[in-house]
């Protein structure tokens, strides 16, 4: 409670936290807003914003850019959090148990985080989305076993850190099991720099994922702010807002993101906390 | 030591000091109305527990309070000058210039990158003018650290923190602390992470470069041995406010304040007319055979291994009832060898038998069950604790793993909190939300939760408080008879050991070098490291006099003989 109290002190978190509730509300209502859907051609090719009844014009068919990015914000921010969710499994997993069992299994675990860590993750993406048939399941799952490595890292540290802390030993001399000390001591103690990774993994599978769809890998069936600035590119000399303004959406909601990630970073930091206040 | 004090000039005057905490805070002044002098060549102790204020006092002397906290009034004038209206230049020519000061943990202020000799280089750098030439301050820097009685300056200045040991590296900040012959040195708890023996050295060597500068020393301590032994007048801080002041004689033999008494009582003294002997001939309970145990540090590559023995061919029996105490300097290998017996550190040889089993051969649910029967506190009341865990969850778990209900297991909890001293509504607080003594209370609680026959205590009372410590230790001692707990007192403190153990185990580097009944050992010690430990204890001849009786009339009789 006392960090919820916090952090609506925090300025910046707090900008953070409005946009990316303004974003929020934006997917939600988009099928009321825009009943039509995004695919439907409604005006002439190239409307220039304003005209038409069209606030952010239409594309080379006449699709409503103002619908295609309210319906890109549900795919961007689905994927987001999914696909950061998943990394966040997969990452504190692998981290806790190379963290706590250590020697041969740290070992092992961690050369395997490095191999993840040295192939470049966007080309392993599309190796991945291209092997398997795009959707938005494969996106997800395709972001998430790219983006956590620095999970695992990082869980495995903050074990490390905490394992041989005395009240978890103590917990062992109370003859408490192995599952219970790594769920009930060791992950609640290590649990704030996770979250606030995984709120800026969020971020980066947002990107990710436009990037995905910008090359033509995303999931043909659902309107994304990556294809519609991949779709637009050839012809931005003209009709800059057809890229411009799913662009500037991807831009707001990132930082939106990391702002928000960084405020949660700074309050639940006990020591940055302890200062503001 | 305790010589004339000359009616020079004092080097520093505080009068009516007082220091605002920032609001909100558990109360407004960290410090009251606090006024005493330092005169040349005098060392003046300023003592108290913590959160007394004696540590803002020495921040203030310096300027260098915390944000948020400020004189709120009263004057202070170190060597003439007052570190409130000065600028930041005249402040740093005053900060190790004429006033200096050194710090509890010497490791922490030293810059670990750089060679110890260019850390007291730049200290004379900064403060002579008109800069010194290379050669100069090269013999300066000799000159220095031989006087801090440093082994082979040649060698040691081209070394770095690291590499030297805490000893050595408080040394290095007592140089540091000379390089510009300040008028005054402030001291706070320059000792504390010491071991008894270095303690004593540090101590003299502080005495000597005083005598020779006629420097004030204000010393800052919890250790009424520390300031029996060095003191020339003492001042006793309790919240901030000044319970009692005089020369050494004064307060410590005749204290007129009631808290000045208690804390002398509190200190913990050889009472080893008590101690009666007992004569044990059942079946040991633990029995320790032949533990061997080396750490291999890796250094560098192509460089071979350091090896540290913690343990070498350790054999120690204990009986029902009985109390074993384990002592020793740091890294004796006493805090290993608890450990090795809980299984919590694997040794590398030798057996441990528990109840007539090994424990070294146990495994999984066997290994489970017999640490049941064998329990342990450690020394910081603060990391021992889950800080995410409820009170009562953190006692009530260890019965619940085996299979107690959780709200017979959460009745018991409350029971044995009561039992230690605290209401049975802690059950439902966090540990944040208490002190240490209460938290090692709670860590109490929480290993006879599990009814264990074995308690081992490691330095469980060293993080505290002197009042709160003897507290404690009366606590141990009465569940000890009332749970008929065998008890393994690992400690560093012989005092304490004295107070509360039938027998006495000395360790140095891994090996028992003298073992025996409390008295024996203490009266007639007979390896000469005991003796040394002995001789080392703070305060020693002062409380041992015979004409020193405190309230309750306890006279330690015991003349140790060395």
């Amino acid at each position: 409670m006392d960090a919820v109290r916090s952090f609506l002190r925090h300025p910046s978190g707090m900008v953070g936290l409005v946009v990316l509730l303004i974003v929020v509300i934006v997917a939600i209502v988009a099928p009321v807003a825009f009943p039509v859907s995004p695919w439907e051609m409604v005006s002439a090719p190239f409307t220039p914003p304003g005209e038409d009844g069209l606030l952010l014009g239409g594309d080379t068919l006449g699709r409503d850019v103002a619908a295609g990015v309210a319906y890109g914000a549900r795919v961007s921010l689905v994927i987001g959090i999914a696909s950061a969710m998943a990394a966040m499994v997969i990452g504190v997993t692998i981290g806790a148990i190379s963290g706590y069992f250590g020697g041969k299994v740290d070992l092992v675990l961690m050369r395997m985080t490095e191999l993840f860590q040295t192939i470049p993750a966007f080309v392993l993406a599309i190796l991945l989305v291209a092997t398997f048939n795009p959707s938005l399941l494969t996106i997800i799952l395709t972001i998430g076993a790219v983006s956590w490595p620095p999970l695992a890292r990082l869980t495995r540290a903050e074990f490390l850190r905490l394992r041989n802390r005395e009240f978890v030993e103590a917990a062992l001399c109370q003859g408490e099991g192995t599952l219970r000390i790594v769920l009930g001591h060791i992950l609640p103690n290590a649990i704030s720099p996770i979250l606030v990774v995984t709120s800026l993994t969020v971020a980066t599978a947002i990107l990710l994922e436009s990037a995905l769809s910008f090359m033509g890998l995303g999931d043909p069936n659902l309107m994304s702010w990556g294809f519609m600035i991949g779709a637009g590119r050839t012809v931005i000399r003209n009709a800059w807002w057809m890229s411009v303004f799913p662009g500037l959406a991807i831009l707001i909601t990132v930082l939106a993101i990391n702002l928000f990630g960084e405020g949660l970073s700074d309050v639940l930091n006990p020591r940055v906390s302890r200062r503001r206040s | 030591m305790r010589g004339t004090v000359q009616a020079m000039a004092p080097v520093l005057s505080v009068e009516n000091l007082s220091i605002a905490l920032p609001d909100g805070g558990d109360r407004p002044f960290a410090v009251e109305n606090v006024s005493f002098e330092v005169k040349p060549n005098e060392v003046v102790c300023l003592v108290g527990e913590s959160g007394s204020g004696k540590s803002m006092i020495a921040h203030a002397l310096l300027s260098l309070l915390p944000k948020g906290v400020a004189v709120a009034s009263g004057t202070v004038m170190v060597a003439g000058k007052n570190p409130v209206e000065l600028d930041r230049q005249a402040l740093r020519r005053l900060r190790g210039g004429d006033a200096a000061m050194i710090f509890q943990e010497p490791l922490s202020s030293l810059n670990p990158l750089k060679r110890v000799g260019k850390q007291i280089e730049e200290m004379i750098l900064t403060h002579q003018e008109p800069t010194p030439s290379a050669s100069e301050v090269y013999d300066r820097v000799q000159q220095l650290l031989t006087q801090v009685g440093l082994p082979n300056p040649k060698l040691l200045e081209k070394s770095y923190p690291f590499e030297l040991s805490g000893g050595q590296r408080q040394r290095v900040m007592i140089a540091m602390a000379m390089a510009n012959r300040p008028a005054l040195l402030i001291a706070d708890e320059p000792t504390t992470a010491l071991d008894v023996t270095t303690q004593r050295q540090i101590l003299g060597l502080i005495d000597d470069l005083r005598r020779d500068r006629g420097m004030g020393v204000l010393l800052i301590t919890h250790d009424f041995g520390v300031v029996a032994d060095v003191a020339d007048r003492v001042v006793v801080l309790r919240h901030g406010k000044v319970v009692e002041q005089g020369t050494v004689e004064e307060v410590l033999r005749h204290p007129k304040a009631d808290y000045t008494r208690e804390l002398i009582d509190a200190v913990p003294k050889a009472r080893l007319d008590q101690i009666n002997r007992k004569d044990v001939h059942s079946e040991p309970l633990l029995e320790v055979i032949g533990l061997q145990k080396t750490f291999r540090v890796k250094r560098g590559f192509l460089q071979p291994p350091r090896e540290v023995v913690a343990a070498d061919g350790i054999s120690l029996t204990l009986h029902e009832g009985e109390t074993l105490a384990v002592v020793g300097e740091s890294g004796s290998g006493k805090s290993t060898l608890g450990r090795m017996i809980l299984r919590l550190t694997e040794p590398d040889d030798g057996a441990i038998r528990f109840n007539g089993q090994d424990l070294r051969r146990l495994r999984g649910e066997a290994l489970r069950q017999a640490r049941k029967q064998l329990q342990i506190v450690f020394q910081d009341p603060f990391a021992s604790l889950d800080p995410r865990q409820k009170i009562g969850d953190a006692i009530a778990r260890g019965p619940m793993a085996f299979g107690t209900s959780r709200a017979e297991a959460m009745e018991q909890a409350k029971k044995l909190l009561m039992r230690v001293g605290l209401s049975a509504v802690a059950a439902d607080r966090y540990p944040h939300e208490f002190s240490g003594g209460q938290r090692q209370r709670i860590c109490i609680a929480r290993a006879l939760a599990l009814k264990p026959r074995v308690l081992i205590a490691d330095e469980a009372v060293s993080a505290l408080d002197v009042s709160v410590q003897a507290q404690v230790l009366a606590l141990l001692a009465e569940l000890r008879k009332e749970m008929k707990l065998a008890m393994v007192f690992i400690t560093h403190d012989l005092r304490i050991a004295a107070e509360i153990a039938d027998r006495v185990i000395v360790l140095q580097k891994g090996r028992i070098v003298e073992e025996g009944a409390t008295a024996d050992v203490f009266i007639a010690p007979q390896a000469t490291y005991t003796r040394d430990l002995l001789d080392a204890i703070p305060g020693r001849n002062f409380f041992d006099q015979p004409g020193f009786a405190n309230e309750t009339g306890k006279i330690p009789t015991a003349r140790m003989s060395s």
